[in-house]
């Protein structure tokens, strides 16, 4: 068949390179001749070469085709000769697409060792190197402790390094998952179709066209030889790389290839570095930068304290460590991508797979969703809507399922409309399709017949028998859409008269009748019912539908006995004098889920524009169908209308809807696009080229949105790339608009968007509180060196207690405050302003670190010196004791009671004290988790055994602590001591403030919303 | 990039709002009020639950003795690196050591004993328990006399055997309140002995009081509250004929059937190592 003429090219110069392209063209368009199928008149398809995607700098699609000839040295007939086709080979390569550059895989990991905080724990780590090489050298005892901490220290960098490159090499993978999960069909056509520019020269036959489908619009477009605009991409007569033929031959000379052709250079862009960082990734750079901004103020201070108090300089740099090991969170960059590749995987059920896992939430955080149409908002299928016979108006069933109302079908006209429709089509269902229900079953046909016959499948039933009923005697193709004929031998036998169908632009059609069918009698056609049909051609045109008029005839069996010989050339039977049966009416319907969708994005504040190629009317009668333009809401043109007063006259800021279409925006500034963004709410973009998507998506940005983008065509992908968060159809969307995208919707549908939106937001809520978890233990992790180096206390917490705070026990309860649900109904408050309502704002890190991490270090004080206490050591006793404590060489230290203590039970001694340390702050971190569950409504009201997975981290704290304080062999070798079981009970009143007050911040932050409460401790 | 390139208000010190850190005088008055209400709460719960604390403390006996199961030891003379090294022909050399050890044995003099201690039952453990509530203060100690320490007494001879390069070392053992340290009345005793390859280098040794043992009289310790004039026992070695010029690792450590000594880790649980190195000139 005519169809993948250009794939099959492509194919060849895929793998034959450049040399014989005209030939084989030459040969394709010769198999066309042979293949006698179509009547084609097709023209040469030399192909050429260059044009640039910025400037466009060539006019190729302008000029001559004898300058086209002289510019390529090539010839449209004869093509290029042997000889100069393989100097353009050598000269510009292989027609193919250079695999984009991506970042080598060892720079990516070591791009995820050398983070700010992980640069920090590289110098914490060297610094302990040092201290061991030093203390080594002087033989001191205990000097591998130093080691150890190193080791811990890289081993900790380098297994979170790898955790955050897996989980990026996953992320980046999951687009290979997902191809192997959606129908590959047409991908994989698109995949080999690697077409080159093409100009279209010569003659074609506009009516027929080349249609070329698929990557770059969404609905096949038809090309003609002539020049149709000065842009390159928007002309008619140039045919782009990676798009499909699907109907009709063309000659052309090939003018680019490989990575010089659009798609290539699309391919490149997209890929290419200027990628714009998500608002969680500068969230989270932002909050690293601070922490290890505070991490080396507080290290440097204390650094300075400790020689000026008169530690020694070796002292002095592990207390920096320390500090820096204290107060950087490690498991915080875990714990986030933790999250978000939760959310990431729970989105990817509900049909949104997620390229960038920083997506998520940005996704959260959109204000204006740039929308398609076609199979994002509609259903991407013709379906008939609206029927019109006997005068009425006749609603059909457009529903996905056909779960809706049909209408009724009893009249005697509706059955001749029904069999003219039944007839006049040439479509059909590809066999064995029987148990597939009628809606998804695939036609042979174009969109209008397809609809037409998926419908009269449903009404009337078996359509195929119905035809072979009416033997078909001969048809006359004029065109699908403007006429269309057949005669048709009646079904009864009996009866000899030859009944003549027709079907076509509903004004033709009438010009040919002479009667109507009304309630099954043929009524002559006067004004009256001319009118009557007017009216309902307009209402139903207004809806944006596509209309079509049916009518038939029987003709006189004397002047037509059997055996007539019908000749389609000649047209020796009647095509005037016949009676009009009714209208029907397409429209690709809107999905059944999107109104619900777009409703919920309304109230959550999110504006949806539509961008589409299609008719104004057509995309404005989706619209206000979808809620995009609400009910009640008026364009510009519509107050005109009501008032009966010029379009000039009427006050822009009255009419909240408006439809631009392609032609008037190109004739808009960005200033004024700007302007009419800002005072419509509702927009729809009718007419729009995939370039000036681009043009809307910058506006928008420029009035400070944050933009979601809908695209399926390769030149989508700029905007896709644009935009903050780029969205790519599964299904029809095109490789380079995945590759562009930042997510994919596996169903094509809209609402599932709505569902990321929803997602996006919990999760920036539950990061929230996971941070605020995190954030609060460095205060306890911190304060114990602040007082060891002040008061010189024996130290109550190690290094290696805090890595396992930090990377062990706490990780889990952070994690499963992601599966916390919403506090409110998310979806009914405002996005979130990028600018002002941070991921970690100021009340959070206060509130965190002064208030609930102070109760925390008071709990572990409380439990040290306690520890302490009952082992012999006042308090008082403790301060100043660090000197003597730590001095190996004395065996014989005495306590508050006298006894006398060797190094090495002080040491134990210690460990008991960080191990008392640990638990007090894992008690209070439980007490932690529970209030972080809620900002705002009191945890009564969240329900304290709703989240699952919480609870179960909770258990795993402290199971996981008890492992670590009671298995053996831990005090040698993690400095865990088993500790008496009263010391776990000491924290526990901490706990319970923790809880209380939490309570009493969150009952005044209800209380009192707005008042000095709310704004300072509300985070 | 999306971020507003506006003027920035300055955030140190904001003139036209008078704002200091992004907060006028009012505000910050009001939060470090809160933060002071705040703190002097928790300060004051700190202080409350270290009271209620200290208030179920025991005076005479700590809560609890986890990590004294084997009590230390260690020796006198002591020196950071556990290191007896010098020259008997230089007195500058060991002058230092018996200085120490002077000083050391000051309260042992047999007439402070005499005059603070009781002359107890040897062999037995001088059991001196409270009755119910009433305590029975202050306890009263056992005398360890200086003489008990015979040769290395540092009566007769004033070096401690360092002139003559038979030098004495004492050996304590930590002290631990409540502490049994043998049963079926055997005292526990020290033995000291070499490492593998200096067992030759070591030779003869002498224990004072006889066996190296520490009577089980001085035990139990009633801490430094109950028992104030307490004596801690010590046992004192005499190396008789230490080979000269080499160093010998010492190991000593004690024997008893109740204590054992501490694990790997713990170098002066139950035992005592230290390194002894006479370096003479004369031949």
């Amino acid at each position: 068949m005519i169809k993948n003429v250009v794939l099959q090219t492509t194919h060849f110069f895929y793998e034959k390179k450049i040399t014989k392209s005209i030939f084989y063209l030459q040969d394709s368009y010769n198999m066309f001749e042979m293949d006698g199928e179509g009547k084609w008149n097709a023209a040469y398809i030399p192909f050429i070469v260059p044009f640039t995607i910025g400037q466009f700098l060539q006019d190729d699609h302008e000029i001559t085709i004898e300058e086209l000839e002289m510019r390529y040295t090539t010839s449209v007939t004869k093509g290029l000769t042997s000889r100069m086709a393989s100097e353009v080979l050598e000269r510009d390569g292989p027609n193919e697409l250079l695999p984009p550059k991506g970042t080598p895989e060892y720079i990516k990991f070591a791009r995820q060792l050398a983070g700010g905080l992980q640069c920090l724990m590289w110098v914490a780590a060297v610094i302990c190197f040092i201290a061991f090489g030093i203390e080594f050298s002087r033989g001191t005892l205990g000097c591998f402790d130093d080691l150890y901490l190193a080791i811990t220290l890289i081993t900790v960098v380098v297994v979170t390094g790898c955790f955050g490159y897996y989980q990026e090499f996953k992320s980046t993978n999951i687009i290979a998952s997902f191809k192997n999960l959606v129908p590959q069909v047409k991908i994989w056509k698109y995949r080999k179709c690697m077409v080159i520019s093409v100009c279209i020269l010569g003659q074609l036959e506009a009516n027929l066209g080349l249609y070329l489908g698929g990557c770059w619009e969404s609905e096949p477009q038809s090309k003609t030889p002539e020049c149709t605009h000065e842009n390159p991409l928007e002309t008619k007569n140039i045919a782009f790389f990676s798009t499909t033929c699907l109907e009709g031959v063309a000659t052309g000379t090939v003018i680019n290839t490989g990575d010089r052709t659009i798609i290539g250079r699309i391919a490149s862009l997209a890929s290419g570095v200027g990628n714009e960082k998500t608002p969680i990734a500068i969230e989270i750079e932002h909050f690293v930068d601070i922490i290890a901004g505070l991490a080396i103020f507080f290290g440097f201070t204390f650094f300075v304290v400790a020689m000026f108090i008169g530690y020694a300089f070796l002292e002095a740099m592990i207390f920096f460590m320390a500090i820096v090991v204290a107060y950087v969170p490690e498991g915080l960059l875990a714990t986030v991508t933790v999250c978000l590749s939760l959310t990431a995987k729970r989105l990817a059920r509900k049909n949104c797979v997620v390229k960038n896992l920083e997506a998520v939430e940005t996704l959260g955080s959109t204000s204006v969703i740039c929308s398609d149409k076609t199979g994002t908002l509609t259903q991407n299928r013709m379906t008939v809507a609206h029927l019109w016979f006997d005068n009425v108006i006749h609603a059909a069933d457009t529903t996905e399922d056909q779960s809706g109302q049909s209408f009724d079908q009893s009249s005697e006209t509706w059955r001749s409309l029904a069999r003219v429709a039944a007839l006049c089509n040439r479509a059909i269902f590809k066999p064995n399709q029987e148990s597939l229900p009628i809606p998804s079953r695939i036609v042979v046909g174009d969109a209008s017949e397809t609809a037409l016959l998926k419908f009269t499948e449903l009404t009337i039933g078996n359509t195929m028998e119905y035809r072979e009923r009416f033997k078909k005697v001969v048809e006359v193709p004029f065109n699908s859409t403007n006429k269309f004929q057949v005669i048709h031998e009646l079904e009864d036998p009996l009866d000899l008269r030859y009944l003549l169908v027709m079907k076509g632009a509903p004004e033709r059609i009438l010009e040919r009748c002479s009667t109507i069918l009304i309630k099954g009698q043929e009524l002559p056609l006067d004004e009256q019912w001319r009118e009557a049909f007017q009216t309902a051609y307009m209402d139903l045109g207004g809806l944006g539908e596509r209309v079509l008029g049916f009518c038939h005839i029987y003709m006189n069996e004397k002047e037509f006995p059997r055996g007539y010989k019908f000749e389609s050339e000649e047209m020796n039977f009647p095509t005037s004098g016949l009676c009009f049966a009714g209208l029907i009416s397409m429209i690709d319907p809107p999905r059944a889920t999107v109104p619900d969708a777009v409703m919920k994005c309304r109230t959550a504040g999110i504006r949806v524009v539509m961008v589409t190629g299609d008719h104004p009317i057509t995309a404005r009668a989706i619209a206000a169908n979808v809620g995009i333009i609400s009910e009640g809401s008026e364009t510009i043109e519509d107050i005109a209308a009501r008032k009966r007063i010029p379009v000039e006259q009427v006050n822009k800021r009255d009419a909240r809807a408006c439809v631009i279409n392609g032609g008037q925006l190109k004739d808009m500034s960005s200033e004024e696009l700007d302007e009419a963004l800002r005072s419509h709410p509702e927009m729809v973009f009718a007419r729009t080229s995939p370039q000036q998507k681009l043009i809307i998506v910058e506006s928008c940005q420029r009035l400070g949105s944050i933009v979601a983008v809908t695209g399926d065509g390769v030149n989508d992908s700029p905007a896709l790339k644009k935009a903050d968060i780029g969205i790519a159809m599964g299904i029809a969307g095109s490789d380079a608009a995945k590759n562009a995208a930042d997510m994919i919707l596996l169903d094509d549908n809209f609402a599932s968007i709505v569902t990321g939106v929803e997602q996006g937001r919990l999760i920036f809520d539950n990061l929230k509180k996971s941070i605020a978890y995190t954030l609060t233990k460095n205060i306890p992790e911190l304060t114990p060196y602040l007082i060891y180096i002040t008061v010189s206390v024996p130290l109550p917490l190690g290094c290696i207690t805090i890595l396992f705070i930090e990377l062990a026990t706490d990780i889990f309860p952070s994690v499963s405050l992601a599966y916390e649900k919403a506090e409110s109904d998310i979806m009914h408050l405002k996005p979130r302003n990028p600018r002002k309502d941070r991921l970690v704002n100021e009340a959070l890190a206060v509130y965190s670190y002064f208030q609930i991490g102070a109760i925390q270090s008071f709990a572990g004080f409380t439990d040290y010196f306690t520890a302490m206490a009952q082992e012999g050591w006042y308090p008082l006793l403790c301060v100043g004791l660090r000197s003597q404590w730590e001095n190996v060489h004395l065996q014989d230290l005495q306590d508050s009671y006298g006894q006398e203590w060797t190094y090495a039970q002080r040491l134990y001694q210690e460990y008991t004290c960080y191990t008392v340390f640990f638990v007090s702050i894992e008690i209070c971190q439980i007490s932690d988790v529970l209030i972080r569950k809620t900002r705002r409504l009191s945890v009564f009201q969240q329900g304290f055994f709703r989240n699952k997975v919480l609870v179960s981290a909770i258990v795993f704290q402290l199971l996981l602590g008890n492992l670590l304080c009671y298995c053996p062999g831990m005090p040698n070798i993690f400095n865990f001591m088993p500790i008496r079981v009263q010391w776990w009970f000491v924290p526990v009143p901490y706990g319970i403030l923790i809880f209380v007050y939490d309570e009493i911040r969150k009952l005044g932050v209800r209380r009192y919303p707005g008042s000095w409460w709310d704004q300072e401790l509300y985070y | 990039c999306r971020a507003d390139t506006g003027a920035k208000e300055p955030y140190f010190w904001n003139p036209r709002t008078h704002e200091f850190l992004g907060r006028t005088a009012s505000s910050w008055g009001l939060i470090l009020l809160f933060y002071l209400v705040f703190y002097i709460f928790l300060g004051g719960m700190f202080i409350l639950t270290m009271y209620v604390m200290l208030l179920t403390l025991d005076d005479y006996k700590p809560t609890y003795q986890d990590r004294l199961a084997t009590p230390g030891m260690m020796i006198r003379p002591r020196s950071e690196a556990m290191e007896i090294l010098y020259n008997p022909q230089d007195t500058e050399s060991w002058d230092r050591y018996t200085e120490a050890l002077d000083i050391f044995l000051a309260p042992y003099n047999n007439s402070v004993q005499v005059q603070n201690n009781d002359d107890c039952l040897p062999d037995n453990y001088f059991i001196q328990e409270d009755s119910g509530e009433v305590r029975n203060n202050p306890k009263r100690s056992c005398q360890f006399n200086r003489t008990s320490l015979d040769a290395c007494s540092g009566i007769i001879d004033r070096t401690y055997g360092y002139q003559t390069g038979q030098p004495c070392v004492l050996i304590k053992l930590n002290r631990v309140i409540g502490m049994l340290p043998g049963k079926d009345g055997q005292s526990p005793y020290v033995t000291c002995g070499a490492k593998k390859e200096d067992a030759d280098a070591i030779g003869e040794l002498a224990f004072y009081p006889p066996n190296g043992t520490f009577n089980l009289m001085y035990f139990p310790y009633y801490g430094k509250k109950a028992q104030v004039n307490y004596s801690q026992p010590l046992v004192a070695v005499k190396f008789l004929n230490i080979s000269v010029n080499t160093d010998v690792n010492v190991e000593c450590k004690i024997n008893s059937n109740t204590l054992t000594t501490g694990g790997e880790r713990d170098k002066f649980a139950g035992r005592v190592s230290f390194k002894l190195r006479i370096t003479s000139s004369n031949n």
